[in-house]
């Protein structure tokens, strides 16, 4: 991750106070000339002297960290890497979002609905050459077509044709064209079907935006799920249980084990279908939900009241996304779960069973562990499904989660694809020599049956490897061995790593050589969860 | 000299045109509408030339024409098919399964007939 001219913003911030050089030196107790330096990104400036100076201007520290605009600048240089343009590299994305943050965000919204209308436009000739009744259709249009054409050519170049043989043409193009007008509407009625098929992805990024934005930490719906917790535990019985008696009680539901897609159609609002081939942690996680939609619905509308979700349907995603979190900070309660995730050195599978959750619950909720004064280590987040898709990023400084398309494909992400059920850890080195200890489980999130058709996915969290001593799956790795290490990337598009046996797409590189290391994968510790 | 053409086709409005065109330049015209009619007609009349639409029922162009050039003696028969616009890929195929020629829907009668007269003079043709 390239950094941001820190300095760039310093001065444009100072100038928009309209504070001297001189006097914002004294005030943060540096000499001026030294802040000049810092200004022109001649000296790095981190920490206490960068909020003392974010204090000066009364400006919040993220605007001059670049934090704010990181995400930003990441996304810049992720499109640049897809227009294939050599000239703009990470620096330089930096750089425009640093002078121009308003251009490049707009430019960011143009990217995206620029890949909508192309995401529409590949799903619609998908189904154009792959949909058997619109290859059908289409070629009874090209049939009716070619009779009349034959016709009504018959009857231009055959001067002698007998009168009989006239009327029979003429009838047969007439007949014809109203087959013709038949199928034509007949195919309007297909496409027409097809209009909702491709679902855009602005909405899904601009709700990442929005999480990424609140540091995935929200402490209005942490507050609120604590108060709904102490209101829930004053009856004698497990939460889930208490969750469901409230939902029956005090909101008229009736409960009922079945097939959700049946359930759909014909069940009212006071109806909750849960799916009984679901696992026990994901139907606790739906109770807890449906609580949260129905108790906390005025705290989660206020949060998404937000300029960043721009769209109806961006709010619907960030809603559920935010019953989701409420979900999560009502079944694993913020204080018990930090102090136990500490204890048990961020032992998903310990978590799991204390707290009844699933891999992807307890992960999730890692991630969602930043309360100023008892964070848990910072983690970042990424899920996948069996083809590869990725989604619910969520990045940390230096590890950037892709929101395009795939990422590395030797991230233990995809290794855990191949071994369902087991957690993979994997020391990963990244090209500019950063290690990140990843953690990644696939599992399916219904019980087994031989009908059911299983929908599972790999889930991977990600930290810094600085934080390792505090993680059990890091103990493989204490050695600092750098064999232990594995070279990854991020994007095959954005990797240098030229002798990448996985290299699924070339690198476009902006300016310098390839480096050409070794990138095999080397060590990756399966550990037997279960 | 007329030659024998066996159309196979199950569009009927397409067959009566061929019909009516092919018979107009002299030639002796049958017509079927799925492909194991035209497999079974094939080896039982041994026309000059056969046109094979590709989206023929039952046994489709693609198997109609692989079985062909496996039989014995009919390996030379010439074929020209009939394929609707935008199926280059089917064309393709066709071509590499021994397909000797192609005339898309929609066609021109003129474009047609040029084809038909083309391929049957090279079949009248001893090679060498």
């Amino acid at each position: 991750m390239a950094r941001l001219p820190i300095g760039q913003r310093i001065r444009d911030s100072r100038m928009a106070s309209g504070i001297s050089q001189t006097a914002l030196a004294r005030s943060v107790g540096i000499s001026p000339s030294y802040l000049n330096l810092i200004e022109h990104d001649k000296r790095m400036i981190g920490g206490a002297l960068l909020k003392r100076i974010a204090g000066a201007l009364e400006v919040p520290l993220g605007r001059l960290s670049g934090g704010d605009d990181e995400g930003l600048a990441s996304e810049v240089a992720e499109l640049a890497r897809t227009l294939a343009a050599p000239g703009l590299d990470e620096p330089a994305a930096a750089r425009f979002v640093a002078q121009a943050p308003d251009w490049a965000a707009a430019f960011v919204q143009l990217h995206r609905r620029y890949r909508d209308a192309t995401e529409t436009a590949l799903a619609l000739s998908d189904r154009l050459s792959q949909d058997p009744a619109l290859m059908e259709l289409s070629h009874a249009v090209l049939t009716q077509i070619s009779a009349i054409r034959s016709f009504a050519e018959i009857l231009e170049q055959y001067p002698d044709l007998a009168p009989e043989e006239r009327t029979r043409f003429c009838s047969i193009i007439a007949a014809q064209s109203d087959r013709l007008g038949s199928s034509a509407r007949e195919m309007i009625a297909l496409l027409d079907g097809a209009k909702n098929t491709p679902t855009p992805t602005s909405p899904r990024s601009e709700v990442d935006d929005f999480i990424h934005h609140c540091g995935n930490h929200l402490p209005v719906l942490e507050e609120a799920a604590d108060a709904l917790r102490r209101s829930l535990e004053t009856a004698p019985q497990p939460l889930a249980a208490a969750i469901e008696s409230r939902l029956v009680q005090a909101h008229g539901l009736r409960i009922r084990r079945g097939d959700p897609a049946e359930a759909a159609s014909g069940a009212g609002r006071d109806v909750l279908t849960l799916d009984e081939g679901a696992l026990d942690s994901t139907l606790r996680f739906q109770l807890a939900r449906t609580l949260a939609e129905r108790e906390l619905g005025a705290a989660i509308d206020g949060l998404i009241q937000d300029d960043r979700l721009t769209s109806d349907e961006a709010r619907q995603i960030a809603r559920r996304a935010l019953a989701n979190y409420a979900a999560g900070a009502l079944l694993f309660p913020y204080a018990p779960f930090h102090e136990a995730a500490e204890r048990s050195r961020y032992d998903i599978d310990r978590l799991g069973q204390r707290f009844a959750g699933s891999f992807e619950q307890i992960a999730h909720r890692l991630v969602t562990l930043r309360r100023p004064g008892a964070e848990g280590v910072p983690f970042a987040f990424l899920r996948a499904d069996p083809a590869g898709n990725t989604s619910k990023p969520f990045s940390i400084p230096g590890l950037r989660m892709p929101r395009l398309g795939g990422a590395c494909p030797l991230w233990a992400l995809y290794r855990a694809l191949a071994t369902p059920d087991r957690t993979i850890a994997q020391l990963a080195e990244t090209p500019n020599g950063e290690q990140y200890l990843f953690i990644a489980r696939s599992q399916s999130k219904r019980a087994p049956s031989f009908a059911g058709a299983p929908v599972s996915y790999s889930v991977m969290l990600g930290c810094d490897a600085a934080y390792g001593e505090r993680i059990v799956y890091f103990d493989g790795f204490a050695s600092g061995k750098r064999s232990l290490a594995t070279p990854v990337g991020f994007t095959c598009r954005s990797c240098a790593r030229v002798g990448c046996a996985q290299r699924a797409q070339a690198p476009v590189r902006a300016g310098g050589p390839a480096k050409n290391e070794g990138s095999q994968p080397t060590a990756q510790h399966g550990m037997m969860a279960d | 000299m007329g030659a024998r053409i066996l159309i196979a086709e199950d569009e009927p409005f397409i067959v009566e045109s061929l019909s009516f065109l092919l018979s107009r330049e002299g030639h002796e015209v049958d017509a079927v509408d799925t492909g194991s009619e035209a497999l079974r007609a094939v080896q039982r009349r041994r026309p000059d030339l056969l046109l094979l639409d590709i989206m023929l029922p039952e046994t489709n162009g693609f198997d109609v024409l692989r079985r062909l050039r496996a039989a014995p003696g009919l390996e030379e028969l010439p074929v020209m098919v009939l394929t609707a616009k935008g199926q280059e890929a089917d064309r393709k195929r066709m071509m590499e399964l021994g397909a000797d020629d192609f005339v898309t829907k929609p066609f021109s009668n003129r474009d047609l007939l040029a084809r038909v007269a083309s391929l049957l003079g090279a079949a009248a043709r001893p090679a060498g």
